[in-house]
This record gives C-alpha cells, sequence and structure tokens, in this order.
C-alpha cells in the first residue's frame, strides 16, 4: 500500500466510524465490510458513496461491489480516480 | 354480544387533508376519487427525484387559539379535533374533566420548528414547540381535557394505536370519552428522510398497483372516542362502535416489513378475535397500502392468507392515493375515512389505475376487490383499517354497526414487576446502580448522561452490526431492555414472542438525531439527508430495535407526554396485562443527554449552574439521560414459572392540567387527583402509603408544584411521617428514565434490595428536610411524575 493509499485508508476509517457506528477497534484495512462483523448493507453503502463524494469528489454509484469490499479495495478506488 | 359497559362509539369526526378542510369535503372528494397530490411547496425541492407532495391548504390554521406557541402540526390536530368536538355536540365545561382525556398520533412532531430553529438563530420559542409531546398537550390545553394526555409516536400506526388505546382506556374506566387520532406536517425531515431511502414515488404514489413508492402528505384526524353508556346519556349521535384491535411487532428490520407478513397478520388476527369476528365478516378495509414494493407485496400477501378461504365479499381500498402518506396521521386520517365508509355504506376508491394497470390488477386481487378509481355503493357491516409502521409497528382495528362480540377477562390480572434494566450516569445494572445509591454517588457535573460500552453489549449479546445502526437513545433502550429481560430469568422464543410487549415511554425521543439530521440537510439541502440516520429520528425506533434484537413479537408502543412519560408506560402495560392481551410487557422510561440536547435545555435555561439535589430552589436541574426498563408481569405468569417478583403494581392514576406547554406551575391539582387515582385504583387508601418516590429535581417550580399536591393529598399531619425519596439527587433530571427509576428504586426498597439507613426528605408544615429511613416496614410506595404542560402519573407499587 503507497503512502497516498494508506492516508486515504486511514481518513476512510475515520468516516466509517463516525458515520456507520463501526467500533475503531475492529475496523482494520482488510476486514470485510459486508462480513458477518460489520454488516454493512444496502443503505450502507449510499453512505459510503456519499461521504466518499464529498471527501474526494469520486463517484462511486453504480461502481462494482468488489471495490466495496473493504478499506484497502476503498481507498485503492479514490486513489486511483480522485483529480 | 359486548356488553354496555365495554362499548366504545364514535361519536364525533374531524379532518384536515390535502382534499378538504373538514370531514364533509375530504369525504365528497375521496368519494369522486380526488387526488390532493401536487408539487409540494413547502420544501425545498431542487436536485431531489421526487417533487410531490399532498399539502394542507387551510387559511384558518393561525386562527386556532394560540397558534404563535404551536408548529404547524399542533395547528393542524387543534383544528381536527375542534370540529371533532363540535361534531360530537360535546360541551367540555359540562364534562367531568379527568374523565376526558386526548390521545394524539405523530411521527416526526414539531420537525418544522426544528427547521426554523436552526435556520432563524436558534431562537428558545422554537424549542418548545418541537417533541411530539406537545400536540396532544394542545388539544387538551385548547379544549379543557383533564384526564390522561399523551401522544403516541409509533410512526405511521401511531394514529391507529391511538384510537386503540382511547378504546381500552374506556374499558378500563379510566375515562369517558377521548378526543384520539393523530397529526403530521409536511416537513423538510420526513421528505429529505425518504428521498435518502429512495422511498419516494417520482409520480403520486401508486398503492397496489405500480408500487414504486410513496408520496408523502399531511393532515390530521380526530375521533371522538366515547364510552357508550356515557355517549346515550347525553343523547349523542352515534356513528358507530369500535369494536377490537390488534398491536403486534415485526422483530425483523428498522425500515422494512416482514416479506411473509407475519406481524401484519399477527396484528389482523388480534383485531379479529377481540372483536368476537371471523375474516369472513370484515367487508371493507382501508388498508396501509403505501405505495412501495416491500409493503404493498407483504400486505397483498396477508390479506390473501387470511380473507381468501372464507370472505367473498371483501372490498379494500389505500386512500393514501388521494391524500398521501400522512405517516402519524395516517391511521387517524384513515380511521375517520373507515367510519365514513361504514356509515355511508360507500367504499372509496384507490386512484390512479390505467386500463393497463386494471388488467394487471385482476391477476393480483383474486376475489378481493380491490376497489380502482371509483367509489362503489356497497353495504358495509364490519370494517377495518390497518397501519404498518417503521420500526416492524402494527396495528388494526375493527368499526362496526353492531356492538360485536367484546369480552375482557371475568377477573382481572394482577401485575407484578420481576426484572429491571438499568442504565444511568450512576452505573449500569441493577447492583451498580445500588452500590452508588448506597455509596451517595451525586451526579459528576451539571450535565451527565449513562454511556454503554462494550462490555454492556457483550452481556446482552449484542453484535456490532446490530447496534453500530443505532443512535445514542436506541442505544441505551436495547441494553436495558436486554438487561431487565436477564434479571427476569426470562428468554423469548418462538412459543412466547407473541405473548411479551414493549411500552416505552420517553419525553423527548430521539430529538438529538433529528435536529442532527436537519442540521446537515440546512447545510447541503434536502437531496443530502443520511439514509442511515433517517430511520433513526422516529421515535419508535428504539421500541422496533428492543423488538429486534430480543425477538419480542407483541405489543409495541411508545408514548411520550414529557418526564411522567417514564411512568405512564408502566401504567399502559398495567392495562395490556390486566386485560389478558400479553402476559409479560417491558415498560421503560429512555431519555439521552446529548450536546445537542444539552443545548436545547440550556436555551431554556433549565440547566443548572452547578450540581444540586432535590428542593434547592434553583432556576434548572443537573440534566442527565438513561434508560430504565422495568419486567411487568401477569400474576398468571409469575406463578406459572415461579418467578421472584420485585413488588406488585397495584394501580395507577394519570391525569392533566392542560396547561400551556412548557409550564409546570398550576399542575398541583392534576397530580393530587393522579394520586387519589392511583390509591382508588390499588383499593388502598391515601394513609395506606408509607414513602413516595418523587420526582423533585432542584428546580423550583418542579419542587413547590410536588409538595403542593402532596400536602393537598395527604394533610400536613401525615406528610410529615412520609420519607420522599428522589433518585435524581443521585442521577439528575433523565426525565423519562428518572420516572421509571424512581419506580425501579421503589420496587428496591420493597424487595429489600436497598436496606438500612436510606436518604429521603420529610416534610413538616411545608418545611423540607432531609432525614435517614429504615425501608424495612415500607409496604406500599407511591411513585409520582410531571409534565412540562401539566400532565401527570402516579402509580401505587405494594410488596410482593
Amino acid at each position: 500500500m503507497n503512502e497516498t493509499v494508506k492516508t486515504i485508508a486511514e481518513r476512510i476509517k475515520v468516516l466509517l466510524n463516525e458515520n456507520l457506528g463501526i467500533d475503531a477497534d475492529v475496523l482494520t484495512d482488510d476486514i470485510p465490510l459486508f462480513g458477518d462483523e460489520i454488516g454493512l448493507d444496502s443503505i450502507d453503502s449510499l453512505e459510503i458513496i456519499g461521504f466518499i463524494d464529498d471527501e474526494w469528489g469520486v463517484q462511486m454509484t453504480g461502481v462494482g461491489k468488489e471495490h466495496f469490499y473493504n478499506v484497502t479495495s476503498l481507498a485503492e478506488y479514490v486513489a486511483a480516480h480522485k483529480d | 354480544m359486548t356488553e354496555n359497559k365495554n362499548r366504545c362509539v364514535v361519536t364525533g369526526l374531524g379532518l384536515v387533508s390535502a382534499i378538504g378542510n373538514t370531514v364533509a369535503e375530504s369525504w365528497k372528494n375521496a368519494v369522486a376519487g380526488v387526488s390532493g397530490i401536487k408539487n409540494a411547496t413547502s420544501v425545498a425541492t431542487e436536485g431531489c427525484y421526487a417533487t410531490l407532495g399532498a399539502e394542507v391548504s387551510a387559511d384558518d390554521l393561525d386562527g386556532v387559539p394560540e397558534a404563535e406557541s404551536m408548529d404547524r402540526v399542533s395547528k393542524l390536530c387543534v383544528k381536527a379535533a375542534g370540529e371533532a368536538v363540535r361534531d360530537a355536540g360535546l360541551n367540555l365545561a359540562d364534562e367531568d374533566a379527568r374523565r376526558v382525556g386526548v390521545i394524539m398520533g405523530s411521527c416526526v412532531g414539531g420537525v418544522i420548528s426544528i427547521e426554523h430553529y436552526y435556520r432563524e438563530g436558534e431562537q428558545a420559542e422554537d424549542v418548545t414547540k418541537m417533541p411530539i409531546s406537545a400536540i396532544a398537550n394542545a388539544v387538551a390545553h385548547t379544549y379543557g381535557a383533564g384526564g390522561v394526555v399523551t401522544n403516541v409516536a409509533n410512526a405511521c400506526a401511531a394514529g391507529t394505536i391511538s384510537i386503540a388505546y382511547a378504546c381500552d382506556l374506556i374499558r378500563a374506566g379510566v375515562g369517558d370519552v377521548f378526543i384520539a387520532g393523530g397529526a403530521d406536517a409536511f416537513a423538510s425531515v420526513p421528505y429529505a428522510g425518504f428521498i435518502s431511502l429512495h422511498a419516494l414515488d417520482a409520480m403520486p404514489c401508486s398503492p397496489f398497483n405500480r408500487c414504486s413508492g410513496i408520496t408523502l402528505g399531511e393532515g390530521s384526524g380526530a375521533l371522538i372516542v366515547e364510552s357508550y353508556e356515557h355517549a346515550v346519556k347525553r343523547g349523542a349521535k352515534i356513528y358507530c362502535e369500535i369494536l377490537g384491535n390488534g398491536v403486534s411487532s415485526d422483530a425483523h428490520h428498522i425500515t422494512a416489513p416482514r416479506p411473509d407478513g407475519e406481524g401484519q397478520m399477527n396484528a389482523i388476527r388480534r383485531a379479529l378475535a377481540s372483536s368476537g369476528l371471523k375474516p369472513a365478516d370484515i367487508t371493507y378495509i382501508n388498508a396501509h397500502g403505501t405505495g412501495t414494493a416491500k409493503n404493498d407485496e407483504a400486505e397483498f400477501l396477508s390479506l390473501h392468507t387470511i380473507f381468501d378461504e372464507t370472505n367473498d365479499n371483501l372490498s379494500v381500498s389505500s386512500t393514501k392515493a388521494m391524500v398521501g402518506h400522512c405517516l402519524g396521521a395516517a391511521g387517524a386520517i384513515e380511521a375517520v375515512f373507515t367510519v365514513k365508509a361504514l356509515t355511508e355504506d360507500t367504499v372509496p376508491p384507490t386512484v390512479g389505475y390505467t386500463a393497463e394497470d386494471l388488467e394487471r390488477l385482476k391477476e393480483r386481487a383474486g376475489k378481493i376487490d380491490f376497489r380502482p378509481n371509483r367509489s362503489r355503493k356497497k353495504t358495509l357491516t364490519h370494517v377495518m383499517s390497518n397501519s404498518f409502521a417503521f420500526g416492524g409497528n402494527n396495528a388494526s382495528i375493527v368499526f362496526s354497526k353492531t356492538p360485536g362480540d367484546v369480552s375482557l377477562p371475568a377477573k382481572k390480572q394482577k401485575v407484578y414487576i420481576t426484572g429491571l434494566g438499568i442504565v444511568s450516569p450512576a452505573g449500569n445494572g441493577v447492583e451498580n446502580y445500588l452500590a452508588s445509591v448506597n455509596a451517595g454517588a451525586l451526579p459528576a457535573s451539571p450535565s451527565v448522561s449513562a454511556t454503554v460500552g462494550h462490555e454492556d453489549y457483550d452481556a446482552c449479546g449484542l453484535k456490532m452490526a446490530f447496534y453500530r445502526k443505532l443512535d445514542a437513545f436506541s442505544q441505551l433502550q436495547a441494553v436495558s431492555g436486554m438487561e431487565a429481560l436477564a434479571d427476569a430469568s426470562l428468554t423469548v422464543t418462538d412459543e412466547n414472542a407473541t405473548d411479551i410487549g414493549i411500552v416505552v415511554g420517553t419525553s423527548d425521543g430521539p430529538i438529538s438525531t433529528v435536529c442532527d439530521f436537519q442540521k446537515d440537510i440546512v447545510a447541503k439541502g434536502n437531496a443530502a439527508g443520511s439514509a442511515f440516520k433517517f430511520p433513526n429520528t422516529v421515535y419508535n425506533a428504539a421500541g422496533g430495535y428492543l423488538s429486534i434484537c430480543s425477538g419480542i413479537k407483541g405489543y409495541n408502543v411508545t408514548v411520550t407526554n414529557g418526564t411522567q412519560s417514564g411512568i405512564s408506560s408502566i401504567a399502559y402495560g398495567v392495562n395490556i396485562l390486566r386485560e389478558g392481551q400479553e402476559k409479560v410487557v417491558l415498560a421503560t422510561g429512555t431519555d439521552e443527554n446529548s450536546e445537542i440536547i444539552e443545548s436545547l435545555y440550556r436555551k431554556l435555561g433549565y440547566v443548572a449552574d452547578s450540581v444540586h439535589g432535590a428542593y434547592d430552589g434553583d432556576t434548572g436541574f443537573v440534566l442527565s439521560g438513561g434508560s430504565i426498563t422495568l419486567v411487568l408481569e401477569s400474576g398468571e405468569n409469575v406463578a406459572a414459572r415461579n418467578a421472584t417478583p420485585y413488588a406488585e403494581v397495584l394501580g395507577y392514576g394519570m391525569t392533566s392540567a392542560g396547561l400551556p406547554f412548557g409550564q409546570v406551575s398550576g399542575s398541583e391539582g392534576a397530580m393530587a387527583d393522579a394520586i387519589r387515582l392511583a390509591c382508588e385504583d390499588a383499593g388502598i387508601s391515601l394513609s395506606d402509603i408509607d414513602a413516595v418516590a418523587g420526582f423533585a429535581n432542584g428546580q423550583k417550580a418542579v419542587d413547590e408544584m410536588e409538595i403542593a399536591a402532596y400536602r393537598a393529598v395527604f394533610g400536613d399531619e401525615k406528610l410529615a411521617t412520609l420519607p420522599l425519596y428522589h433518585v435524581k439527587d443521585t442521577v439528575g433530571e433523565c426525565r423519562a428514565a428518572g420516572a421509571a427509576l424512581a419506580a425501579s428504586h421503589a420496587a428496591c426498597l420493597l424487595v429489600g434490595k436497598l436496606t438500612g439507613e436510606q436518604k429521603a426528605y420529610r416534610v413538616t408544615n411545608g418545611k423540607v428536610e432531609a432525614v435517614k429511613v429504615d425501608p424495612k416496614n415500607h409496604r406500599y410506595i407511591l411513585v409520582t411524575s410531571y409534565a412540562a404542560g401539566g400532565s401527570t402519573c402516579a402509580v401505587v407499587l405494594g410488596k410482593a
């Protein structure tokens, strides 16, 4: 993970904690976001799309679900698509 | 046949909706299939994919008395209630005010004032217009009701449950006349919320047809619900009977109904059974019919499952296609339409079907007449109105031309407290709270709150995937509810899930989350509402989540009218249990403290500068938050499972002084009468009371009202011997949680969990002194509470 992705990943973790109530201590880079422990659903993905747009201006509406898999995949998508 | 003493009738109707400002105008348009859905004008629709609404255009709303002190929702309600009172020919000045109550449903309450607050410089005058509590209070204050005054806050089922509760109270002998119904105003919070969920239809909503979303509406429906004997005595015109009702919870999802319709069918079947009717007897159903795919699919399934086999004469329609989804007013508005349908022998239509739609409907309707586009003259006998809400709350009620067969148990069940869940600033769990009391703990600052964390969630078996979705208000309630079940050694199973109910009491509900959501959309626009936060803006989310995490599928209601809601929830639960509707009820008091809540109370000048206790004569109090759950259980259930009770709940009394909302001074007469009624209901005399768990919080107006009420009831001689226990010295003013904690504290005193010298107060000739008291000889403890606006509640607990 390069420094840019790492910085974005850290910010995404803060946003996931603040916006979706995910406990910071379980939120690693690779924990599956839609798995049993965190249990995100379609409403939550709308929130992720919203805060990523607000924060980096990156549109994720309609983007494949593999990019929502974990913090790393989100951060990599943002890093690749932000200005 | 229903005995005359158990008959409830409708004697007056009031309605304001998008298709009329009176019952007559709305009904005429409903029969003609006129839709009130147009482009919304009262909220900003820029950037939003759906722009329609069913708004009321009434130019006389500001003409209701004291309109300047009310949110639009209260004005709508007062207007509809006024029409109902006039229609019933009621001269409330001639009535015994203590026998006249107001039960009003609402989903979002005074959210227009919340928007105004954040747009217009955060003025204090908006704060008292915000809570749902203000609505029924406005009606009681305007028309002079002095009995049970409260609000049912169960989102889209609120209006129906309000009418059901009014009937239950009449059958329990608590009142003669109720103004019951509901109100909600078109506002940015619900509009932006449903936009965020993509649950609005871009076209006019099309229930049982396209099913691509709802159209929001606004309005108010009011019914005069009256005991048959009282109506006959005063020579009232009687529209119809109200037979039984059914209330249930899904234990499934906070916004979506169960796809299998189980909860809906439980409510419908309960309503039929409590009416003494069979499915074949129902000739018309005013359906919930919102127009969302999930609701309508589940409702198609529920209706076909229950009625197809035996009913060849059933018509169904959704008047929401004309008046929109009016949320907490929906059940009330639809009840008025249902009563009109019955008495006019006319089924109003579901409008909006094209020729192609009609072909498709034929396939889905089966034997049921879904009454598309045009009304139909038809002889109606027994009719039903259904409401299914966020939180998985379902309610069904039956109106009839004949008295039906409503029967109550010959012997009322005794009610016991068998478990406690305590989440307080003085510790979570009964033992931690009691340790704080025994250590003489005080609140740490003038603004404190209970907190829940990993240890609590682990102890309750709550996983992060569940609790992360809850706001703080719902988290407090989930933990105290689960703790209480564990304390009572009760396990919810498939067998007993429908025998257990939930009654949440709250003063301010999730107003912190509502304000947070509102602030976001004020800043970013109505297209940017948070779909994550929005489900938590409804007051009954906490009860819904508790149902989901516990598996409870029985009665589920959220009552809100100030601080006293934390013990009026107990009174509500007692009613449910005495009449055998459930075997167990979790009665709660829950209010959170947060940065936003503190800022609102500071705006009113109610937060003390320093920590102080009862009778300190301050202008403020220690603001606090927490959640308390009491497990109430029927005598038969206690015996069957050999449970050990804390105490018996012997009786309750509820009254209102009908003051302007926000005022406490002047409630002493109402409080005194609530105490007298509670003792009467308990079958004891005032002299039997050994102690009081009261509500003093150090704010002069509250404390003086309390003492004045006790002096009026007990007299100075008896009062000088009565220990007054005050839990707020330990936890601060946690509003509904404080009231429920007073009851829990009293239960602990009675069962011997608080022993030795306990801190209390005594009043000798009006002078208060702190004393130490040994509670070992207490047999009866009176629990009291108050509300801004003059509603009061008293509950008598006895040694079990």
